[in-house]
């Protein structure tokens, strides 16, 4: 289950991500390697850090957040974005119709509701 | 002694407040404070409603802990700013038309040089975009209102006293003169050190506003994280999340990180300011501050710029006729700028001496960063490709803001790049970047939003050629006006001066008539703004962009239908077609409103 989360699709949408990633990774190793101003402990301890903290940190949310919405996507229906509540709002993968119409309804009421307190 | 009296006097207060505190809560029943708008986490539901009605006038917009009314007000403080802010930059404009001291004394120059920057970046820029994130994250996301409605008008109430503050040196009070220390707050400048003005209370007073208003800041953010995660609708999961939320919940995180901080080196400025401590003034205190400084500083420009970004991923496409190209590229990159943007704040400091490994992990972070803002960039152009494009109003402002954000990214690129920086840092060049950003992309954007829902806050049409008229001559004169600054920036103009050698004054009088058209298309918005708003046309249709026709209706639309159709249950009258920017082609348009104007 967990493998499948991370599908080919889900895979292609990182990508973004890891452009950014390889880019501080190319510095890591051209800094290891191109180093004029010499080794000193502290200096160019922190000079790793600012590269491998960011690198750390910002995988990190790829994984979370790639996580997050291909899991939702696997759980419920997909819709365009910001269109979910939107009446007659077709799913993005129509095979799902069914069990939307169900939600629909339910939440329709609600936002009547809502429309008469503001009115 | 001393120090044992006022310990006691401490503990008394303490004490005082404790027993403030516990009387508060027996003769209050706080129960019954449950959110009026029904955010409903305290145990409330739809039910527990403690008044369906508004009280009227004033009092309501002094009371409300409704969204939208929240946002009116975030709003209408914006633009109020936005106008302090302009005009002052209008006077240094008018003083930078010719080289020597002649309208204004250098002095004041500077105050409003400071005033200009903090105005527009925390009492404009901010509040816009929590007017737009107020109104209509609740409406897109399916919630009842924010999470916690009080926290959210408190941290409204909390910005009209921050901005008395902010330009509390401008009023005539006695001894109180204003702030001019720039944006940036440099010590040992700011510490008042040295036999300058900076000393004066009026420092003091900017500190604590800007301090007030991180407060502000922080407390909508922790709001729109709750909102965001815990109050959407069913149906909008993770994967149905309107690119605009991404953008909000993403900067609300970063202003959870940025703006604490932001707030504890105000606070240490302030003690060594009055209570002579000396965090600023021992050995390496000024780069301490800039490294305080510029670590909320960076991810500032960020916070600013990624609901913007967000608010033109969602328009753009409604008037290409096609969904946002690539919309996870968008929300993922959106996340990658919110963490990188906290690994590259030293390239504002590469001009300090620091340490060049240092300088060159910073600079690698810095090209990294320019991926995923470049990612969106083509994001947006690739929608609109072959897209069918209707050049309404709020259009042309996303449009506008794509080609000056290419600008003001990819002078941002050169910037990051060391040897560049050590020639171009503390020029024109720089004011020349970050105003395309900051006006070209950001203004543009907050203009966009503010045309494509003037139908939904106002019920009416703004006329359509003035709207035009306005992004002409806003899209003319910031080209105009900042162009010549990154010229200047070539040449060598430092900025932050009121006086200049000869050689700059042409391109300084194209910046200056640039910002004097600036001036006249922001008049034109004021009027537009204001006469449609009390006269324009009334729009009966729910979807006034006809955004149906492509299936692009969000669900702040929908929830515009639902108001209007309860509003006016009458019925009998017949449908009469609205002369909408969008619903016609736009010659079309043009010849309608011309009888409008
Ligand atoms: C996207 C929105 C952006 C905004 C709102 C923005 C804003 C700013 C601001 C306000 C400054 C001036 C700081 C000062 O007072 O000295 C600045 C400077 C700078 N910006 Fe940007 N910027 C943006 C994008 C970028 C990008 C994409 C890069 C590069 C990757 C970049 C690199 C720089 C650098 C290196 C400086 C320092 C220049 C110097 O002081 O010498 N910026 N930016
Ligand atoms: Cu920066």
């Amino acid at each position: 289950m967990a493998t499948k989360t991370f599908d080919k699709e889900t895979i292609l949408d990182l990508t973004v991500n890891m452009v950014p990633l390889a880019i501080i990774l190319f510095f890591v190793v051209a800094f290891t390697f191109v180093n004029p101003f010499g080794f000193e402990s502290l200096t160019s301890g922190l000079q790793y850090t600012l590269l491998i903290a960011p690198f750390v940190l910002l995988a990190a949310l790829t994984y979370l957040s790639g996580k997050a919405i291909a899991g939702s996507e696997k759980e419920g229906t997909v819709y365009a974005p910001g269109q979910a509540t939107v009446p007659g709002a077709k799913p993005l993968h129509e095979a799902e119709g069914e069990e939307t119409a169900e939600l629909e309804e339910s939440t329709d009421d609600d936002a009547v509701e809502a429309a008469d307190e503001t009115a | 002694m001393e120090v044992n009296g006022q310990l006691a006097l401490t503990v008394l207060m303490g004490v005082f407040l404790i027993a403030v505190a516990a009387w508060l809560a027996r003769v209050e029943d706080w129960r019954s404070y449950t959110p009026l708008a029904g955010g409903g986490t305290v145990g409330g539901t739809a039910e527990q409603y403690v008044s369906e009605e508004k009280p009227s006038g004033v009092i309501r917009w002094l009371t409300t802990v409704d969204h939208k009314d929240i946002g009116m007000l975030y709003g209408a403080y914006a633009l109020v700013a936005f106008a302090v802010g302009g005009l002052m930059v209008v006077l240094m404009r008018i003083e930078l038309a010719d080289p020597s001291m002649t309208l204004i004394s250098n002095t004041f120059y500077n105050s409003l040089l400071t005033s200009h920057g903090i105005t527009m970046l925390f009492l404009f820029g901010t509040p816009i975009i929590a007017a737009f994130s107020n109104y209509f994250i609740p409406l897109l996301i399916g919630a009842d209102d924010m999470a916690f409605p009080r926290i959210n008008a408190i941290a409204f109430w909390l910005l009209p006293p921050a901005a008395l503050l902010i330009w509390a040196g401008f009023f005539p009070i006695p001894d109180v003169i204003p702030a001019q220390t720039a944006w940036t707050m440099y010590t040992p400048l700011s510490a008042g050190v040295g036999s300058g003005n900076q000393m004066n209370a009026g420092v003091d007073l900017m500190l604590l506003g800007l301090h007030l208003s991180g407060v502000s800041a922080t407390m909508g953010a922790i709001n729109f994280i709750a909102t965001i995660f815990t109050e959407r609708n069913e149906k909008v999961s993770w994967a149905n999340l309107d690119i605009f939320s991404w953008t909000i919940l993403t900067q609300s995180g970063l202003i959870l990180f940025a703006f604490p901080l932001l707030g504890s080196a105000i606070v240490m400025l302030l003690l060594d300011r009055n209570f002579g401590t000396m965090f600023f003034s021992v050995d390496g205190g000024a780069i301490l501050w800039q490294h305080l400084f510029w670590f909320f500083g960076h991810p500032e420009v960020y916070i600013l710029v990624l609901p913007p970004m967000g608010i033109v991923s969602l328009v753009l496409p409604r008037f290409a006729g096609r969904r946002l190209f690539g919309f996870k590229f968008v929300v993922y990159s959106t996340l990658a700028i919110g963490v990188l943007s906290f690994g590259v704040w030293a390239h504002h400091m590469f001009a300090t001496g620091i340490d060049p490994r240092l300088r060159a992990s910073f600079m690698a972070v810095s090209l990294a960063i320019a991926i995923p803002s470049a990612v969106k960039t083509f994001n947006w152009i690739t929608t609109m490709w072959n897209g069918k494009i209707r050049l309404t109003t709020p259009m042309l402002f996303c449009i506008g803001f794509v080609s000056n954000f290419i600008i003001g990214g990819v002078t941002g690129v050169f910037l990051a790049s060391i040897p560049v920086d050590l020639v171009l840092h503390d020029t024109y060049y720089v004011v020349g970047h970050f105003h395309y950003i900051v006006m070209g992309a950001i203004a543009f954007a907050g203009f966009a939003g503010l045309y494509y829902w003037f139908p939904i806050y106002t019920g009416r049409m703004y006329q359509v050629t003035l709207g035009k008229w306005h992004f002409w001559l806003s899209m003319v004169g910031t080209n105009l006006t900042f162009f010549a600054m990154i010229l200047l920036g070539y040449g060598g103009m430092p900025r932050r001066y009121a006086t200049y050698l000869p050689q700059f004054a042409t391109l300084h009088q194209v910046a200056t008539v640039g910002a004097l058209i600036l001036l006249v298309g922001q008049i034109i918005f004021v009027w537009n703004f204001v006469q449609s708003w009390l006269e324009g046309r009334e729009v009966q249709d729910g979807d006034p962009w006809d955004l149906a026709d492509d299936d692009l209706v969000t669900a702040e639309w929908t929830w515009f239908e639902r108001k209007l159709e309860t509003a006016v249950t009458d019925g009998g009258e017949e449908e009469t077609e609205l002369a909408t920017d969008g619903g016609q082609t736009v010659d079309d348009a043009d010849a309608e409103s011309a009888d409008d104007a």
